[in-house]
């Protein structure tokens, strides 16, 4: 299918014409096996540096306190828990892991639960009326963030939910609501309307026809929308950072006010970094089969 | 078959957290080394409470923060402290003060803000309070300029915990080493770090907190305030930035700059302490209450051979290049928290035995308590408190140092000439002293 | 579908947008025209605030900064996020792991992998990769306070977060595209290059359009990554539009919230034109359909 692949596609070809292929087709192949090794080299290498800022702050996080930002570099060194125990011992590090969690699970349910009859209804209601609401989303969608959340903060204030894990929740739903629905518009786009007409015909109403057709045949988007759901709400900060404070504060905010620590306390930031993104690099290991069929299946088609 | 692995691998994560979260205790110690159990009889408020406090962390302010929390935290009331730094807490100062309500109830402030929260009336008075649990915390023994430091127009809006001056933190190995004596003026200054620089182990000897969005506006002051003068000429309110004075300030921290690493300008005070920490300097001058850390043997390697000293003067024969800071609890006029009750809470983490505990991280603000044999650098702060410029208690400071810092940045690496860069401070410092009215 | 269901199914979707998007929208504006703080009501000052904001230079300068970074890394990220997904394609029994790796910078949260990333460069912390450098060449390079090493650093972060959501997207498409197509041009005796340029790239262009928009999006708001890399960003002119923004309104002491929402009114001006041939090609489909 690629060019590594065709390398080895070219071995199972008709054995008719096999002598003269071989005999046509060696310094090529040869070439090709280079090209590949070259690919596979540049492959690793990426991987090396993408993943080296997290392995850098693993490694901080697991020295001594004495060893961790020491200059040069420490790079052999006997693994502590010291700086996880105390983060976890001395600072409310679980409650601002559960309201970064409480925040993303809300945020993603919610967003589905309003996001899908949406989608669906852009899907089969084609016209300026459904070209209006797409172009509004895309709009939203590229809104600088600080022209909504500053006056969130303003009125969050004023309404007296500033602070507050369902407030943050509200402002993440809105703000994601434009890509919840574009992704999921072009998922039901996938689905024939045929299927509407003949369960309708069956006498199923539209919101039955939703909830016992199109949802069991949306299983694949919906799980994409949701991890990129999750993944938004899980990773925000800015939104985070003006409408929290105290009470609902979530991890990101929480390390960014770390950064200016001295030495004990700026070890457990590095530490709490690695506690936040061990369960993402989890579900990303995952979840990516579903965020490459999922994106494959509709949403890019936009 | 991968798909399965990693399902189970995630699932195992899931235990393992839900064990952690169960098992060890979580947010069970309150950073209990440096709390100290003080007696802080209150009267139980009828209902539950929950009092938010705001306080940076640093081995200095940490002890009075914790005593409070573990101490105070007991019937209807409830203590919260999240950890945070500098930063974080002067940008939710400003936050927290704006507005008909807050998020904190209590606040660490210090001298250099007081005057201009203060004159907002953004701040209670504590007068009366002090009036009336004077004796019950015995605050008499409170130090009477730290008290005046953290007044406005003769009310009082900060109760002092501790005061912080600049210190000179050297390493006394290197000194020794090349027979070098801790400087007492910028030229010495020049010359020490001239010699180490020399002898080739240390390439830049010298790290100073001149971070150019905050720090360096406060060693522009200290500069400013080692010849006698201040940001403003208090008689005719006209700034002085075009003045010899403040040429002098300008020339002569520029001249530090061939000493110091090149990023200096990117350093904040917990950056100076990783210069140190790592032997890329033998020299810093911060805050006291900084210093602690430096002597501890967790941190550095190097921890058993800082020595310290009071900081240069920048001219000979002037004040030193330094600063005196009280540090101190306010509590803000919108805060919907009984004003009495807080003030209890604060005046209890002051008493003297939590001042006591917390030397000699810091320098309590009680009459008397430091001495040579508790604190390291108790001669050298001392010394320090002695010879610290005038106090200049105006409400127009804390913005004229934010107003200009990134200027003084730009002269101080060359980005632009001095008089270019006094000419821009004066035109901020018109524009600040307009806006006062 | 009838017009009452299509307005019953959209409903709350699109109230939980016209509530808390444009309802802080107009806010926005409304502030845009006035002298204001938190919590209480504003003056009316006509155009001064955007009179104020075009004077600036500063504001000026964000803008170019912005749009340059923008442009920069989205060339980047698409040429190396194809090349990527063309090879994890080509990958067999490696790829989960592979594609694992590869998304750890974009599941963790902006501002801490620039955290991360800013320390590998700070000797202060370690700095490996100043270590590294200075082992190879014995220079030392000012990453946070010289402006092309610090716009260097910014960008390298921006792309590193960015990658594997623009590669993810390729390769998706990538796995569109048909076999026969390319077992076609193989027997024409396309090269690889050919095959790429006349046969791939063609069939996966809006694949390729979708990511171009939405990395222009993301870059254009461009915010928590300066936080940790540019300590600076004010004196060097590194100031993102959106970091701007915040100084102005949120950190600065002063609070200018008028001022900062005539920048936010001004921005979204730059970004609608920036979307227009986006929003005419969703105009001309729903003509068609």
């Amino acid at each position: 299918m690629s060019t590594l692949t065709t390398a080895d596609s070219g071995t199972a070809r008709p054995l008719d014409a096999a002598a003269e292929v071989v005999a046509r087709r060696l310094p090529r192949g040869r070439r090709r096996t280079t090209a590949a090794v070259l690919g596979g080299l540049f492959l690793a290498a990426t991987c090396v540096i993408m993943f080296a800022p997290f392995l850098w702050t693993i490694m901080a996080s697991t020295k001594t306190t004495r060893e961790a930002f020491a200059n040069p570099p420490v790079f052999l060194y006997e693994p502590t828990a010291t700086a996880f125990v105390d983060l976890w011992q001395t600072t409310d590090f679980y409650l601002y892991l559960i309201n970064t969690l409480v925040v993303a699970v809300i945020t993603t349910v919610v967003a589905l639960l309003v996001g899908l009859p949406c989608a669906y209804a852009l899907s089969r209601f084609p016209g300026y009326v459904s070209a209006g609401l797409l172009i509004l989303a895309l709009v939203f969608r590229a809104l600088p963030r600080f022209a909504v959340v500053l006056p969130m903060y303003d009125i969050s204030r004023a309404l007296g939910v500033y602070d507050t894990t369902y407030a943050l929740a509200a402002a993440l739903i809105a703000i994601n609501q434009p890509f919840t629905i574009w992704l999921l518009r072009n998922f039901f786009a996938e689905i024939p309307r045929e299927l509407d007409e003949a369960a309708m015909v069956d006498g199923c109403t539209r919101l039955q026809m939703l909830r016992k057709v199109m949802i069991p045949l949306m299983g694949p988007g919906i799980l994409t929308a949701g991890i990129f759901t999750f993944l938004f709400g899980f990773q925000e900060y800015l939104t985070a950072a003006i409408l929290t404070d105290t009470t609902s504060k979530t991890v990101p905010v929480f390390i960014a006010t770390q950064l200016g620590q001295t030495l004990p306390m700026l070890q457990q930031a590095a530490a709490a970094t690695v506690l936040l993104t061990i369960p993402v690099i989890g579900i990303a290991f995952v979840a990516q089969k579903y965020l490459v069929a999922g994106l494959n299946s509709g949403a890019v088609k936009g | 078959m991968f798909d399965h692995f990693w399902t189970k691998a995630a699932a195992g994560c899931l235990v393992a957290v839900s064990l952690l979260l169960t098992g060890c205790g979580a947010g069970s110690r309150t950073a209990a080394n440096t709390a100290t159990e003080v007696a802080c009889d209150f009267t139980n408020p009828p209902e539950p409470v929950t009092v938010n406090v705001l306080a940076y962390n640093s081995s200095a302010v940490d002890p009075f923060t914790n005593t409070m929390v573990a101490s105070c935290s007991h019937d209807n009331v409830t203590l919260e402290h999240d950890p945070i730094d500098f930063a974080g807490q002067v940008q939710k100062t400003t936050a927290t003060l704006s507005g008909d309500s807050g998020t904190y109830d209590i606040i660490e402030s210090y001298s250099f803000v007081i005057p201009q929260y203060g004159s907002e009336g953004k701040l209670e008075p504590l007068d009366p309070y002090i009036e009336e649990f004077g004796d019950k915390y015995g605050l008499d023994a409170i130090n009477q300029e730290m008290l005046d430091s953290l007044s406005y127009e003769g009310k009082v809006y900060g109760l002092p915990m501790q005061a912080q001056m600049l210190v000179l933190a050297y390493r006394e190995d290197v000194f020794d080493e090349l027979g070098l004596q801790p400087p007492t003026t910028f030229a010495e200054l020049r010359e020490v770090s001239q010699a180490i620089q020399d002898a080739g182990e240390i390439q830049y000897p010298l790290a100073l907190p001149w971070l150019s969005s905050s720090d360096i506006g406060t060693a522009y002051k200290a500069a400013l305030g080692s010849q006698g003068v201040d940001y403003v000429d208090p008689d005719t309110r006209e700034p002085l930035f075009t003045s010899e004075e403040s040429r002098t300030a300008l020339e002569e921290m520029k001249s530090l700059v061939p000493y110091m690493d090149p990023q200096v300008t990117t350093f904040d005070q917990p950056k100076v302490q990783q210069q140190l920490f790592n032997g890329d300097a033998a020299m810093g001058i911060m805050f006291s209450g900084r210093m602690v850390d430096l002597t501890k043997d967790t941190n550095t390697e190097h921890a058993g051979d800082f020595a310290f000293a009071a900081p240069p003067a920048v001219l000979e024969g002037g004040r030193q290049y330094g600063a005196l800071s009280v540090d101190g609890w306010s509590i803000p006029v919108n805060t919907q928290v009984d004003k009495r009750l807080l003030f209890e809470l604060i005046a209890a983490s002051v008493g003297e035995d939590a001042s006591r505990a917390s030397i000699p991280a810091a320098y309590p603000a009680r009459e008397g308590l430091v001495t040579e044999e508790n604190s390291p650098y108790a001669t050298a702060a001392n010394e320090a408190i002695q010879n610290v410029p005038e106090p200049a208690p105006f409400p127009w400071v804390a913005k004229m140092s934010s107003g200009t810092s990134e200027v003084v940045a730009q002269v101080v690496t060359g980005a632009i000439p001095v008089e270019e860069g006094q000419r821009q401070m004066q035109e901020i410092g018109e524009q600040v002293m307009a806006e006062q009215g | 579908m009838r017009r009452r269901e299509f307005v019953a199914l959209t409903l709350p979707s699109v109230l939980v947008m016209f509530g808390f998007m444009l309802v802080p929208l107009y806010r926005t504006v409304e502030w845009s025209f006035e002298r204001v703080s938190y919590g209480q009501a504003g003056t009316f000052v006509g155009l001064q605030n955007y009179l104020a904001a075009l004077t600036e230079p500063r504001f000026g300068r964000a803008v170019v900064f912005t749009v340059g970074l923008t442009l920069v890394v989205t060339v980047v990220t698409i040429c190396l996020g194809y090349l990527i997904a063309t090879l994890v394609n080509g990958l067999g029994r490696m790829r989960p792991l592979v594609l694992g790796i590869l998304l750890v910078s974009y599941v963790i949260p902006h501002v801490v992998g620039a955290v991360s990333f800013s320390w590998l460069f700070d000797s202060n912390f370690g700095g490996v990769a100043n270590f590294l450098l200075g082992r190879l060449t014995g220079g030392d390079v000012l990453w946070f306070t010289d402006l092309w090493p610090n716009r260097l650093i910014i960008a390298l972060n921006v792309i590193w977060s960015m990658l594997p959501f623009v590669m993810l997207m390729i390769l998706a498409g990538l796995q569109g595209v048909s076999r026969e197509t390319l077992e076609a041009a193989q027997i024409d005796g396309a090269g690889t290059l050919g095959r790429h340029w006349h046969v791939i790239i063609p069939s996966i262009r809006g694949v390729l359009g979708f990511a171009v928009l939405i990395s222009t999006m993301d870059v254009l708001r461009t915010f928590d990554n300066l936080i940790p890399l540019a300590p600076q960003a004010v004196g060097l002119g590194n100031e993102s539009i959106m970091l701007y923004i915040y100084n102005v309104a949120f950190r600065e002491g002063a609070e200018d919230l008028g001022l900062g929402s005539a920048i936010s009114v001004l921005t979204i001006l730059i970004i609608l034109v920036l979307l227009y041939p986006s929003i005419r090609s969703i105009l001309k489909e729903a003509k068609e359909a």
